[in-house]
């Protein structure tokens, strides 16, 4: 049986224009890594929404992992930036293999 | 006037926007691939300035092109102050979001600015090419005013602006708008003719296929609105009036010719809504994008298309035909 431990897998939705922000935050919280992804559309609290890179109002999703002391630190980091920019935070806990990669 | 009306709904590019809102309006699944708009985007935006500079290249910078680029950025820094009082009082809107929608009223569209140079042309008052270049320099300034009138004149020192400032300068469209300018320039007309079949042959059918995106973009946008009042609605169509009519004044009484005066009443009624709610999003957070966007997208962006255009060209005729000024025939 391999070996795995416990650490937080954080997803964030938030304007392809912000996108650098949160990633800057991330490697200040001192997490390695991190991966953007493109989303489509959604609809939240303001409405509908849908990509339109010609405009720039388009949205990724930004999944890091991390551990629970650095997740913390960037979730932090993050909450004021949550309400002004309508960005979505979520994290929940997850089993990685080799878990020295994962700060 | 009725003729001009006529020539504005007979010409493709208008007629394919109007397919996009109608096919929107019936909910049809009707889309353009994200990537191809956004390509077709650049691609119009290297043509728009290539075209430009050849223009400016042949014709060579006197006290015309000044005089226009000066009038330009006057306007562009100035209109956001008459839209806030505007907004803020008759619209009800506050501080912060009047500052934003006022800095997309004073800065300009691309796409409103193109279809205005085709319907001109078919009209005989192709507008200078330098026109190309008052329009990249109209670009900024409203967003400077906006954020004066949103945060007030000592707020706006904190980091967010200098990236705000590096987005609105380095943004792709005037990086590439600029650069094909200076390229056109450069290369001049025996440059150009290397590169045309590829920038002069497709660009009505690009056009054309854009302007239906714009149109299906615009009108779900307005189908999914909330934000927008009645009061707002009604302002979204008297600023271009307004700023429109004055613009293209200003381009007679500095000596433009029709075409030229009518091109700079255009960028001065057109409202952005690629570059500014991008600065917007970045600067001002807590305005409500569902109010500029709509406002500047779906409601200024149709007018301008499908009437005010035809006016201010109407407008730009009688004012140089009272003053004497070249009639822009060419």
């Amino acid at each position: 049986m391999i070996e795995t431990v416990t650490r937080k897998r954080i997803e964030i939705l938030t304007d392809k224009a912000l996108q650098k922000r949160v990633t800057d935050a991330i490697e200040k919280a001192g997490i390695i890594g991190w991966t953007i992804l493109p989303v489509s559309s959604g609809k939240g609290r303001e409405g509908v929404w849908r990509e339109e890179s010609v405009m720039g109002t388009d949205k990724v999703f930004v999944l890091t992992i991390a551990s629970e002391e650095n997740a913390q630190a960037l979730a932090e980091a993050l909450a004021p930036m949550l309400t002004n920019f309508g960005f979505l935070l979520s994290m929940w806990d997850v089993q990685v293999i080799r878990g020295e990669r994962f700060t | 006037m009725l003729e001009t009306a006529i020539q504005t709904f007979t010409s493709p590019v208008v007629l394919f926007f109007v397919l996009g809102l109608l096919a929107a309006f019936v909910r049809s699944d009707l889309a353009i691939p994200e990537p191809i708009a956004k390509a077709m985007s650049l691609y119009l935006m290297a043509a728009i300035g290539l075209k430009g500079g050849v223009a400016v290249s042949k014709s060579g910078i006197d006290a015309t092109v000044i005089s226009a680029l000066v009038a330009g950025i006057v306007a562009g820094f100035l209109l956001p102050f008459f839209a806030y009082a505007i907004l803020k009082t008759f619209g009800k809107l506050d501080r912060i979001n009047s500052g934003a929608v006022a800095a997309h009223y004073g800065s300009i569209s691309v796409v409103t600015f193109v279809t205005a140079t085709e319907i001109l042309t078919g009209q005989a008052r192709e507008p200078g090419g330098y026109m190309v270049a008052v329009m990249a320099a109209m670009e900024a300034p409203a967003i400077l005013s906006g954020l004066i009138l949103a945060r007030g004149a000592g707020g706006s020192g904190n980091q967010s602006t200098g990236e705000m400032l590096h987005e609105v300068f380095t943004n792709s469209s005037i990086v590439l708008l600029l650069g094909a300018f200076v390229i056109g320039m450069v290369g001049g007309e025996a440059g150009f003719d290397e590169v045309s079949p590829f920038f002069e042959a497709g660009f009505k059918g690009v056009l054309c296929i854009f302007l239906l995106d714009m149109g299906l973009i615009a009108a779900r946008r307005m189908i999914d609105a909330r934000s927008v009042t009645w009061r707002l609605a009604a302002i979204a169509i008297f600023l271009p009036i307004v700023n429109g009519l004055a613009g293209t004044a200003l381009g007679v009484g500095i000596g433009l010719d029709a075409g030229s005066s009518a091109a700079l009443g255009v960028l001065c009624a057109s409202a952005s809504y690629i570059a500014v709610p991008a600065a917007m999003r970045l600067a001002l957070p807590e305005a409500d994008p569902g109010i500029y966007l709509t406002m500047s997208l779906s409601i200024t962006f149709p007018f301008n298309v499908l009437i005010n255009i035809g006016v201010i060209s109407a407008f730009a005729a009688f004012l140089t035909g009272i003053t004497g000024a070249d009639g822009g025939v060419r």
